[in-house]
């Protein structure tokens, strides 16, 4: 018992009208990297908001290195050497690198004021300890890289010297370089005797750096296991608790070119050209920062085009508002649902007609009755888990939250649809119905432009390949001959087709 | 009714602030039997707060959208002075006169509209410049106050229609209208989409820049329209007049349901804002009570009501504060931005 760093015993956490978790009772070794699994609204971030002092459980007891604990706020955490690296990042944006991750306990000089010097050194020895020697410790984290500002944010999370680190999707916006990085520094906490709770949705990550996992579903612990004792498909059936439907791989592609993109540029590419047939999907890939959304963001309309032009059917569209392309057919799932998709505070039902306020008024005047209806036909069609379609879709579930983005695009029922990682941070249940409605709407002829970091999605789904690196198209792959290295390699900028 | 539903029912302000309305009613007709609920005591309270009721409109609107304009007094002040000016030192026909002057408020709207939407300046900063600029103009054109305005002029806020003062008529009117815009209308339910999301509203196909700078030619020529209304029916324009208003206007929106994070808000709630604190200063007149009070006791009744709101929500479990914030805090995956 005396190498378990944390144990939790029978915690139980409820919300008015959820039981978010259930009797869990969970075991973390010393040294160990316990990854934790689950579909969105399983119950993880729950668990850990209590760890970390964000929430308290109804019932339930926590024993941190055999003493019984109470963790009342964030505080207390870190005074017991608890982490935790939220899935969205809580930087100051505006401050330096330094002053982030020095928060609290900024070194100070004889006159009670910040030693600055003495500041940037620490900040400067601990990046370089963690391999992360390019970050300057002056510079703005606003400046910095998405995947730069997530390896900060470990970077201030190791700077409390933890005896138990939490990640919490740590990967999800970071390139495969950070990635490597990322798993040497978990592996030498793990030599220092540190306990890691990883938090993931991606399977190769689990079985690549984990000693055991542990499953969450709807609340209820399922189990944990030694990583060596599990396949992928177990973890998954345990998870979702049914098995994932095959997918329809069928490739609808027709003849008809329905987009067509020339010499397209803007702030961040150049020289973008491609066709979309009709009932095609057609990927781009690339890593985060290669420029697809700024391609995509150009097409609707919503930055501007510094060069080029945009076909659709073959006419020259004339887009300067995301407006103007919405109405000429063209719709745009966001890559971040919090941010650009979903209106948190509204109803479901204000949501799904938020594109499409023309459809459910007759001369400018709103039918609430005709709104309501509209809602509740995607709520049963997308199987959108909802109490009603009045409830906030603050309160729904990541994969319900996209659903809902989902289908105020299908009620628009676009001919070009531009899904920008529409799986993002949504768990495999959801994840493989989301796939299924890519593919029937590909056989109803709608064409598709995906957008994704997910290679196994961009294989899975995708016709045809194009992978952006740099601002530019350096690969076009059919999928019959595509391969996670070959993309990976475009991508990375150490080949290119047309150079 | 079971529990979940009352409490539902008392996190929408619009209920809560009519019922407590009624229960002042009831409360004051009970102490004062003679002087409260009478027909010359309600008509006063309404016409007293009928001005600002006119502008309060507009700020709900505004608020809706997560946006707001403090330079609502000034315009009240400076259209009754340019329109008045027009008269008394041009004999501009008072119709001309008064289109003039509700043009140019519309006119300030716009600039105000242009340079927070299109160039981006933050409302705040925006409209509080702006304050100044057309407070020191009203005070340049009316100067110590413009008296002797055209009968025609004076008709148009100091007649009776009904027995009911025509500010009021103005004020339920406007209200009426705004109410079923707001309410129905494809256009005006924009606005609580960009309150709610501005990004996801200009990707989901809103013109979030058209719709802003029109809110705030709204709720500057409803402005206008107060101050020409003022003006007439005091028979004078002031340049002092419209001093606080915009805090006043503020409070009572916000009491009546608006959110400064915008997405919230009826029109109706406007209205209810200032017939309450219309009720509040009625009441400490009857009671003899000091007007300094007045402002210590609004003051109070604004926190306590923002605070009572905000531990409902969390008992209710509906929006703990904590996830609003981080929802609504997420930096988005890569850099561009809507």
């Amino acid at each position: 018992m005396s190498d378990n760093n944390l144990e939790l015993q029978q915690i139980s956490k409820e919300f008015p009208g959820v039981k978010a978790l259930d009797q869990v009772s969970l075991t973390v070794r010393a040294g160990e990297v316990h990854a934790l699994c689950g579909e969105n609204g399983a119950g993880k971030s729950t668990l850990m908001n209590i760890l970390s002092g964000n929430l308290q459980p109804n019932s339930g007891s926590i024993r941190w290195k055999g003493q019984e604990v109470q963790i009342p706020d964030p505080i207390e955490a870190q005074r017991l050497g608890i982490a935790i690296v939220y899935q969205e990042r809580s930087l100051v944006e505006t401050l330096s690198v330094a002053e982030n991750i020095f928060i609290r306990n900024k070194p100070l000089n004889r006159l009670g004021f910040i030693d600055f010097t003495q500041l940037h050194q620490q900040t400067k020895g601990l990046l370089e300890r963690l391999g992360l020697s390019d970050i300057r410790p002056q510079s703005l984290v606003g400046s910095l890289s998405v995947a730069k500002q997530q390896m900060v944010e470990i970077a201030k999370a190791l700077s409390q010297k933890p005896e138990l680190l939490i990640l919490d999707e740590p990967t999800a916006s970071i390139t495969e370089v950070e990635t490597e990085i990322l798993f040497s520094i978990i592996r030498g906490l793990k030599q220092q005797g540190v306990s890691v709770i990883y938090i993931s949705h991606r399977m190769a990550e689990i079985f690549g750096i984990s000693n055991r996992v542990s499953i969450l579903k709807d609340g209820q612990h399922q189990g944990t296991f030694d990583i060596d004792e599990v396949t992928v498909d177990t973890l998954i059936r345990k998870m979702v608790g049914r098995d994932l439907q095959s997918q329809d791989t069928e490739n609808h592609t027709q003849d008809e070119v329905v987009l067509e993109v020339k010499g397209l540029q803007g702030e961040r590419f150049r020289n973008v050209s491609f066709q979309l047939r009709k009932g095609e999907i057609l990927a781009l890939a690339g890593l985060v920062g290669a420029g697809r959304t700024e391609v995509a963001r150009a097409i609707l309309g919503a930055d501007p085009v510094l060069e080029g032009e945009v076909l659709l059917e073959g006419k020259p569209a004339r887009i300067s508002h995301p407006k103007d392309a919405i109405q000429q057919g063209i719709g745009y799932l966001p890559e971040s649902r919090k941010t650009q998709g979903l209106f948190l505070d509204m109803s479901v039902a204000d949501n799904v007609v938020a594109a499409n306020l023309e459809g459910v008024a007759e001369r400018g005047v709103l039918k609430p009755q005709q709104i309501k209806q509209e809602a509740e036909d995607y709520i049963q069609q997308l199987r959108i888990v909802t109490p009603g379609s009045q409830q906030k879709v603050l309160n729904l579930s990541g994969g319900n939250q996209q659903k809902v983005v989902l289908a105020k695009w299908l009620m628009r029922q676009p001919k070009v649809f531009i899904v920008d990682e529409p799986t993002h941070g949504v768990d495999v249940g959801a994840k493989s119905e989301i796939y299924a409605i890519l593919n029937e709407l590909t056989r109803q002829g709608v064409s598709i432009l995906l957008i994704s970091s997910e290679l196994p999605e961009v294989l899975l789904l995708s016709d045809r390949i194009l992978v952006m690196w740099n601002g530019i198209i350096t690969a076009e792959i059919n999928r019959e001959q595509a391969t996670e290295e070959e993309i990976m390699h475009y991508a990375s900028g150490t080949k290119n087709m047309y150079a | 009714m079971n529990r979940a539903s009352i409490l539902q029912g008392l996190q929408d302000r619009v209920v809560t602030l009519a019922l407590t309305i009624v229960v002042m009613f009831v409360v004051c007709s009970l102490i004062w039997p003679t002087k409260f609920p009478t027909f010359d005591n309600i008509s006063l309270v309404l016409l007293n707060l009928s001005i600002e009721s006119i502008v309060a409109v507009g700020m709900m609107l505004l608020l809706i959208s997560g946006m707001f304009d403090l330079s609502v007094g000034s315009v009240v002040a400076f259209s009754g002075s340019i329109t008045a000016y027009l008269m008394y030192y041009y004999g501009m026909y008072t119709p001309v006169a008064i289109l003039v002057g509700l043009g140019l408020s519309a006119v300030i709207g716009l600039v105000n509209g242009l340079l927070v939407a299109k160039v981006g300046i933050n409302p705040l900063i925006q409209t509080l410049a702006m304050m100044g600029i057309v407070r020191g103009l009203a005070l340049m054109i009316a100067g110590a106050g413009i008296q002797n305005l055209p009968a025609d002029f004076n008709a148009i806020g100091q007649t009776k229609i009904l027995g009911i003062q025509s500010p009021v008529w103005f004020m339920l009117i406007i209200v009426a209208v705004f109410s079923i815009l707001v309410a129905r209308t494809v256009f005006f339910r924009q606005f609580y989409y960009i309150g709610g999301n501005e990004k996801a509203a200009n990707l989901s196909g809103i013109r979030v820049d058209r719709v802003k700078i029109i809110g705030f030619v709204i709720i500057s020529s409803l402005a206008g329209i107060a101050g020409i209304l003022l003006a007439s029916r005091l028979g004078a324009a002031l340049a002092t007049s419209g001093r606080g208003m915009e805090l006043r206007v503020i409070t009572a929106v916000i009491l009546g349901g608006a959110s400064l994070l915008g997405g919230q808000g009826k029109i109706i709630g406007a209205l209810l804002g200032t017939l309450f604190m219309g009720l509040v200063s009625n009441i400490m007149i009857l009671a003899r009570v000091s007007g300094y009070w007045q402002e210590i006791i609004l003051g109070l009744i604004l926190i306590v009501a923002v605070a009572i709101d905000i531990l409902l929500k969390k008992r209710a479990g509906t929006t703990p504060k904590k996830y609003v914030q981080q929802a609504t805090s997420v930096a988005s995956p890569k850099q561009v931005q809507a």
